[in-house]
C-alpha cells in the first residue's frame, strides 16, 4: 500500500515539475525573444530600367518577382531592449539614399525603432528595377546626387521606363512597409543555427600562363594557368521558431551573388526565385526566406570549369528546360543545392532551439583608405573619356537625324553604355580629386551578435579572401558576413591587382587591399567587443 | 552533351531505325521503278548512304563487357605505417585494406577492341617495383594479357604499410618487411584481376558530377606572401588560401546486365588522410564510404576510390572548425564518418540523376605515355642548407640513438635525397623524371592518370582544357611526390620545396599540356575510325 502511495506521488511529482518547466518556457517575458517576418512584392507594374550592366535595359516584362523579405528581431531583458530589422531586398545594391529613405519612413511610424537598426542588403540580382544612377556616378558626386539621379544624366538619353526618383519612391514604400508588417508580426520564438555547404558560387577570375587574370571567358585555351582565387562553398543558416517550435523562416547566407540571368530584358529575383519555391516545397510554403550574400567580390554563379558536366546533369535533372550559362537549368540546379543544404542541416538544428539567446548589435561608420588614383590613371581615364564621349556624340547625332532607328527593338543598347562608360572614366578624375580632400571612406557597418553566431555587414563586393581572414579570426561559431548591404564597389586582393582583371583596375575599386585588410580589422574588432559582453 | 560526341549519337540513334529505311527504300524503288534512269540514280542514294553509316557504326558500336572483384590486402601484423615522417608499428587493425578492380573489354563482333583493368588500393602511392611485381602474377596467370592496361593507383592512406624502400628505419625481426608485404600484395591482386576478367559479362555505364565539401586546400598565405601547410589562419598575418579547391565528385557508375549496380569509380580531389596519425591498419575515409555504398546497392558493390589531383588539398579543416565541428558533433558522427556521409550523398544524388541514361555501345579507348619531366633542380644554397640539416640530425642521432626513429627519414630521404640529386646533377645536367601516365575514354568521359601528389592547378588546366563532357584526373597512380605550383614555389614549406619534388612547375606544365594533348586526342574523329 505504502509503496503504491508512494508510486504515486512519485508520478503526479513528475508531472507537477513537468507543466511548470514547460509553462515557464512560454510565458517567461522578462527575458524573451521576439521575431517577426514579413514579405512583400517590390516589383513595379511599368517598365523600369533594369540595373546591373553598363547599358540599359527597359523592362520587357516580368520573368518572376522581386521581393524585400524582413526578419524583425526584439531581445527583451528586464526593462531593457534590443532590437533590428534586417531587410534582405532583390536589387543589385543599397544606396544610402534608398536606406535613408527607408529608415525615415519605419522610424516615423514606428519612433521605438532607431534608424540604425535598420539593415538593408542587396542580393545582387542583375535583373531587378533600377532606382538610382549608377554607381560611379553616386559614389564619386555625392554633392550632386539630385542632379545625376536620373535616367538621361546616366544614360544620356531619355528611356521610357520608370524614372529613378519615381521608383526610388515605390521601393521605399513597399520595403518600409516589409519592414513594419514585420516588427508589427513579432512574437515568443527561438532561433537555432547550422552549417551546410553549396557548390554554388565559382570564383569568376581566371589567370593565363603569362600572369594576367580575366573575369570570366573561356577557359579552355592552351595559355590557361588557374584560378586566380579561392571560392568559399558554406552556407551559414539561421532558423526561426515559434514558441510551438514550427519553423517560420530561415536566413540563407552564401557567397554567391544572384546573377544567373543577368543579361535579361525581365525583371527577376534570379536563381532566389527557384531557391525560394524548392525551399518552400520541402519545408512548408509560409516559411520565409532571407538571402544574404556573403563576401563574394570574385564569385558568381557562373561555371568557369567542367561546364559541359555540369550541363549535362541540368538536362538530366530538369529534361525540357534550357540548360547553360543565364539559363533557367542552372538556376534551378543551384535552387536545389542551396535547399539540399537548408534540409541537411534543419533537422540537426530542431533540437538545439534558443530561446533567448545572448544578443549583441554594434552600428559604426568607420573610415578606410581609398585606394589611391595615379595622376597617370586620371590622364589614361580621361583620355578615354574623351573617346567615349565622342563615340556617344556621334550615336546621338545619328538617332537625332534619324529617328526610324528608335523603331529598331533595344536601339539604345549602344549609345547607353557608351554614355555609361564615358561616365566611368570622368568618375576617375573626381576620385582623383576627392582623395585629395577625403582621402579615407567613410562606411557604415554592423556587427550582431546572436548566441554563438555574428553578423558582419559591409557595402561592398568584398574579395573571398577577405571574408576568409575574418571567417578564420571570427570567435563566433558560425560568421555570416553580408555585403552589399550598400553600395560600395569591388574590394580586390593584392593579387588580383596583379592580374589586373575587372573588378580589380582602378575604375572598378574605391578601395583596395589596404582598406580591403581594414575593413576586416575593424569587423574584426567589433565581433570581439561584442563577444566580450 | 559534348558537340564533339553528338555524331556519335546520332550514329546510334539512325543505327535504331533499320525498317524505316527498308521502308523508305521500298517506296521509292515502288514508286519510280517505271523510270529506270531516274531510279538507278536515286536507288544509288540511300544504298550508299547505309553503307557509309555501317561503317561508322561498326566504328562506335562497342560493346561493354565488365568484371569486378573485391581482395582484403591487409598485412600481417605488426606492420610498420607509411605517410610519416617518423616510424609508427601497427599493431592492431583499425578497419580491414581493400583492393577493388574493375576489368573493363569492348568488343566488336565478339572482337577484343580494347582492355582497361583498375585496381583502386588502400596504400600511400604505388611504387613501379610493386606494379611491376603484380603484373608479372598477372602474366602468369592470364598469358598474353596485356598488362601495360593495368592502372593502379593509391589512395594515399597514411595508416597502410610501409611499401617504400629506405625511408623507415623498419626492424628486421618481428615486423612484416617491405618485400614479404610486396610478394603477398602482387599474389592476391594478381589472383583478383584474373577473377575479374573471368567474371566480365556484358555491363552498362553511365557518369555524373557532384560536389562535396571534403578536401580542403592546406596551404594558408601570410602577409610577407610566404605559405604554410596547415598554417595557422586565426592571425592577423592570414591573407587567405594559396590557391583553389576541387569539390568536384566525378563519379562512374557499371550495371550487369540485371541491372544490378555492380561497380563505382568515385574520384575525390582529397587524399584519404583524416586519421594519418594513427598507430593501426585504417582504410580512412574510404572505409565507410564503401560501407554506406555496399549497404545501399550491392553488398559486393566494387568501390573505385579514385584521388583527383589534390597535392595541395587534405581533409584537415583550414578555418571554420568551430562551426564544422558542432554540425558534426549534432549528427553524432565521427570525423571520417563525416566525410563518408558528404561523398555518399553526392554519389546517392548522382546516381539518382544519371541512372536512367545508360550506356552499352560505348567506346573504350586506352592510351598510356611515358613522360620525361624535367626534374626540380637543386640549388647550392638547397644543398649547402641540406648538408647542415644532415649534420644536425646527425649529432642528434648520436646523441640520442632512439631518435632514429623519429628522424631517419628525414635525415635519408628528406635531406639525403636533396644531396643524392645535387651529386647527380654534376654529372647529368638536364635530369629526367620518367612519369607514365594513363588515359582512358569510356563514352563521353576521360580518365587521366599521373603518379603524382599534383598540385589542384594544374588538374583544374587539365579539366578546363579538356574535349571530354566529364575528365576524372587520378593522382597517385604511380610512386608519388608532390608536383607544386609556380605560386607555391614561390611561397615555399613543405609540398613545394626542393625535399619534396622531384618535379617542379615546368614539369607541370608539360604533364598538363601533353596529357590534354592525348585527351583531345581521343575525340579527333578520324583517330577514332583509326583505332577501331
Amino acid at each position: 500500500m505504502n509503496v503504491h502511495l508512494l508510486c504515486k506521488t512519485l508520478f503526479y511529482s513528475i508531472i507537477f515539475f513537468f507543466l511548470i518547466s514547460c509553462k515557464e518556457k512560454e510565458v517567461d517575458n522578462s527575458s524573451q525573444m521576439y521575431i517577426g517576418w514579413a514579405s512583400e512584392n517590390t516589383t513595379p507594374n511599368v517598365p523600369v530600367i533594369i540595373h546591373g550592366q553598363f547599358h540599359a535595359r527597359v523592362s520587357e516584362g516580368i520573368m518572376d518577382p522581386v521581393t524585400a523579405t524582413a526578419l524583425a528581431i526584439e531581445s527583451i531583458d528586464g526593462q531593457s531592449s534590443k532590437k533590428v530589422i534586417l531587410i534582405s531586398c532583390d536589387l543589385v545594391f543599397i544606396t544610402d539614399e534608398l536606406r535613408d529613405a527607408v529608415r525615415k519612413r519605419v522610424t516615423e511610424s514606428l519612433p521605438e525603432i532607431k534608424p540604425e537598426e535598420i539593415i538593408l542588403n542587396a542580393t545582387h540580382t542583375h535583373s531587378g528595377p533600377q532606382y538610382s544612377a549608377s554607381r560611379e556616378v553616386i559614389k564619386e558626386t555625392t554633392d550632386n546626387i539630385t542632379q545625376t539621379s536620373n535616367i538621361k544624366s546616366t544614360y544620356g538619353i531619355e528611356l521610357e521606363a520608370m524614372e529613378f526618383s519615381d521608383c526610388l519612391d515605390f521601393l521605399t514604400i513597399n520595403i518600409s512597409k516589409t519592414a513594419k508588417r514585420a516588427w508589427k508580426n513579432r512574437k515568443p520564438g527561438g532561433i537555432s543555427y547550422g552549417l551546410g555547404h553549396a557548390a554554388v558560387g565559382n570564383n569568376r577570375l581566371q589567370s593565363g600562363v603569362s600572369g594576367k587574370s580575366q573575369m570570366y571567358g573561356n577557359t579552355n585555351r592552351k595559355d590557361f594557368s588557374h584560378i586566380e582565387g579561392y571560392e568559399d562553398h558554406s552556407v551559414n543558416l539561421l532558423f526561426t521558431w515559434d514558441n510551438k517550435k514550427n519553423i517560420t523562416g530561415v536566413v540563407v547566407n552564401l557567397a554567391c551573388p544572384s546573377q544567373v540571368s543577368e543579361g535579361d530584358y525581365l525583371i527577376s529575383a534570379d536563381f532566389w526565385h527557384e531557391t525560394r519555391i524548392e525551399i518552400k516545397k520541402r519545408i512548408g510554403e509560409e516559411l520565409f526566406i532571407l538571402p544574404q550574400c556573403s563576401a563574394a567580390g570574385d564569385q558568381s554563379p557562373h561555371l568557369m570549369i567542367e561546364k559541359k558536366a555540369k550541363e549535362r546533369m541540368q538536362q538530366l535533372m530538369f529534361p525540357g528546360t534550357e540548360s547553360g550559362r543565364n539559363s533557367s537549368g542552372r538556376r534551378k540546379q543551384i535552387a536545389m543545392h542551396i535547399a539540399d543544404a537548408v534540409t541537411s542541416v534543419l533537422h540537426y538544428t530542431k533540437n538545439n532551439i534558443e530561446w533567448n539567446p545572448i544578443f549583441e548589435h554594434k552600428v559604426e561608420t568607420i573610415e578606410i583608405s581609398r585606394r589611391l588614383i595615379e595622376i597617370e590613371d586620371v590622364n589614361n581615364a580621361m583620355k578615354e573619356a574623351k573617346e567615349w564621349e565622342k563615340k556617344f556624340e556621334k550615336m546621338l547625332f545619328d538617332i537625332t537625324e534619324n529617328p526610324e532607328m528608335k523603331e529598331k527593338p533595344r536601339w539604345y543598347l549602344e549609345i547607353t553604355r557608351t554614355h555609361r562608360l564615358m561616365l566611368r572614366s570622368l568618375g576617375v578624375k573626381e576620385r582623383y580629386e576627392k582623395q585629395k580632400m577625403q582621402p579615407r571612406l567613410p562606411i557604415e557597418i554592423h556587427v550582431l551578435r546572436i548566441g554563438n553566431i555574428a553578423m558582419a555587414t559591409n557595402p561592398f563586393e568584398y574579395y573571398v579572401d577577405y571574408g576568409m581572414q575574418i571567417k578564420a579570426r571570427s570567435p563566433a561559431i558560425q560568421t555570416f558576413l553580408v555585403q552589399l548591404a550598400g553600395s560600395g564597389s569591388y574590394v580586390p586582393t593584392n593579387r588580383s591587382i596583379s592580374g589586373g582583371a575587372y573588378g580589380a583596375v582602378p575604375t572598378s575599386t574605391l578601395v583596395g587591399p589596404e582598406g580591403g585588410y581594414e575593413l576586416a580589422e575593424e569587423t574584426l574588432k567589433l565581433i570581439d567587443e561584442v563577444w566580450e559582453k | 552533351m559534348n558537340n564533339n560526341h553528338s555524331s556519335n549519337n546520332g550514329l546510334n540513334k539512325i543505327s535504331g531505325y533499320p525498317f524505316i529505311t527498308i521502308y523508305i527504300i521500298h517506296k521509292l524503288i515502288t514508286t519510280l521503278k517505271n523510270n529506270t534512269l531516274l531510279y538507278r540514280f536515286i536507288f544509288t542514294i540511300p544504298v550508299f548512304t547505309i553503307s557509309l553509316l555501317s561503317v561508322n557504326i561498326k566504328a562506335y558500336a562497342d560493346t561493354l563487357y565488365v568484371g569486378t572483384s573485391t581482395v582484403d590486402i591487409t598485412p600481417e601484423l605488426p606492420v610498420a605505417l607509411d605517410g610519416q615522417m617518423h616510424l609508427r608499428i601497427a599493431r592492431e587493425v583499425g578497419t580491414p585494406l581493400e583492393a577493388n578492380i574493375a576489368v573493363l573489354e569492348s568488343r566488336h563482333k565478339n572482337k577484343l577492341i580494347e582492355t582497361t583493368v583498375f585496381v583502386s588500393c588502400d596504400l600511400v602511392v604505388i611504387p613501379s617495383e610493386m606494379l611491376y611485381q603484380v603484373k608479372y602474377e598477372v602474366h602468369k596467370l592470364l598469358p598474353g594479357f596485356n598488362t601495360d592496361k593495368i592502372v593502379m593507383n593509391a589512395i594515399h592512406t597514411h595508416t597502410a604499410p610501409v611499401v617504400r624502400a629506405n625511408v623507415y628505419p623498419i626492424p628486421e625481426k618481428d615486423v612484416t618487411q617491405i618485400e614479404d608485404y610486396y610478394s603477398f600484395f602482387a599474389k592476391k591482386i594478381g589472383r583478383a584481376i584474373k577473377q575479374a576478367w573471368d567474371s566480365r559479362k556484358p555491363g552498362n555505364v553511365t557518369w555524373g558530377l557532384s560536389q562535396a565539401k571534403v578536401g580542403y586546400n592546406r596551404r594558408a598565405v601570410y602577409a610577407d606572401n610566404s605559405a604554410k601547410m596547415y598554417g595557422k589562419t586565426n592571425i592577423p598575418e592570414f591573407r587567405g588560401i594559396e590557391g583553389y579547391e576541387d569539390q568536384n565528385v566525378n563519379s562512374l557508375f557499371f550495371w550487369d546486365k540485371q541491372g544490378e549496380l555492380i561497380a563505382v569509380g568515385i574520384a575525390v580531389a582529397c587524399p584519404a588522410q583524416e586519421v594519418e596519425e594513427r598507430y593501426e591498419i585504417n582504410a580512412d575515409y574510404w572505409h565507410p564510404v564503401r560501407l554506406s555504398l555496399r549497404k545501399r546497392f550491392n553488398s559486393r558493390l566494387c568501390v573505385l576510390g579514385w584521388i583527383g589531383a589534390a597535392g595541395d588539398q587534405s581533409p584537415h579543416l583550414m578555418y571554420g572548425k568551430a562551426g564544422e565541428e558542432r554540425m558534426r558533433n549534432l549528427r553524432h558522427l565521427s570525423r571520417l564518418d563525416e566525410i563518408a556521409r558528404r561523398i555518399v550523398f553526392a554519389v546517392e544524388d548522382t546516381y539518382e540523376v544519371v541512372k536512367t541514361d545508360r550506356h552499352n555501345d560505348i567506346q573504350l579507348i586506352h592510351e598510356t605515355k611515358d613522360m620525361s619531366l624535367p626534374m626540380r633542380l637543386i640549388t647550392k644554397t638547397e644543398y649547402k642548407a641540406s648538408q647542415k640539416e644532415i649534420k644536425k640530425l646527425e649529432a642528434q642521432i648520436n646523441a640520442d640513438p632512439k631518435a632514429k626513429d623519429r628522424l631517419f627519414r628525414k635525415l635519408n630521404s628528406f635531406e639525403g635525397d636533396v644531396i643524392r640529386r645535387y651529386e647527380q646533377q654534376k654529372i647529368q645536367l638536364a635530369p629526367m623524371y620518367n612519369a607514365k601516365i594513363h588515359v582512358i575514354r569510356i563514352g563521353d568521359i576521360v580518365i587521366c592518370t599521373n603518379p603524382f601528389e599534383l598540385f589542384t592547378d594544374y588538374s583544374i588546366a587539365i579539366q578546363a582544357r579538356s574535349k571530354a563532357v566529364q575528365t576524372f584526373v587520378v593522382q597517385l597512380a604511380g610512386p608519388g611526390t608532390y608536383l607544386p605550383t609556380e605560386k607555391a614555389v614561390k611561397g615555399g614549406h613543405y609540398s613545394a620545396i626542393a625535399q619534396s619534388n622531384l618535379v617542379g612547375p615546368e614539369g607541370g606544365q608539360l604533364l598538363v599540356d601533353q596529357t590534354v594533348e592525348l585527351i583531345n586526342k581521343l575525340w579527333n574523329v578520324s583517330y577514332n575510325q583509326k583505332v577501331n
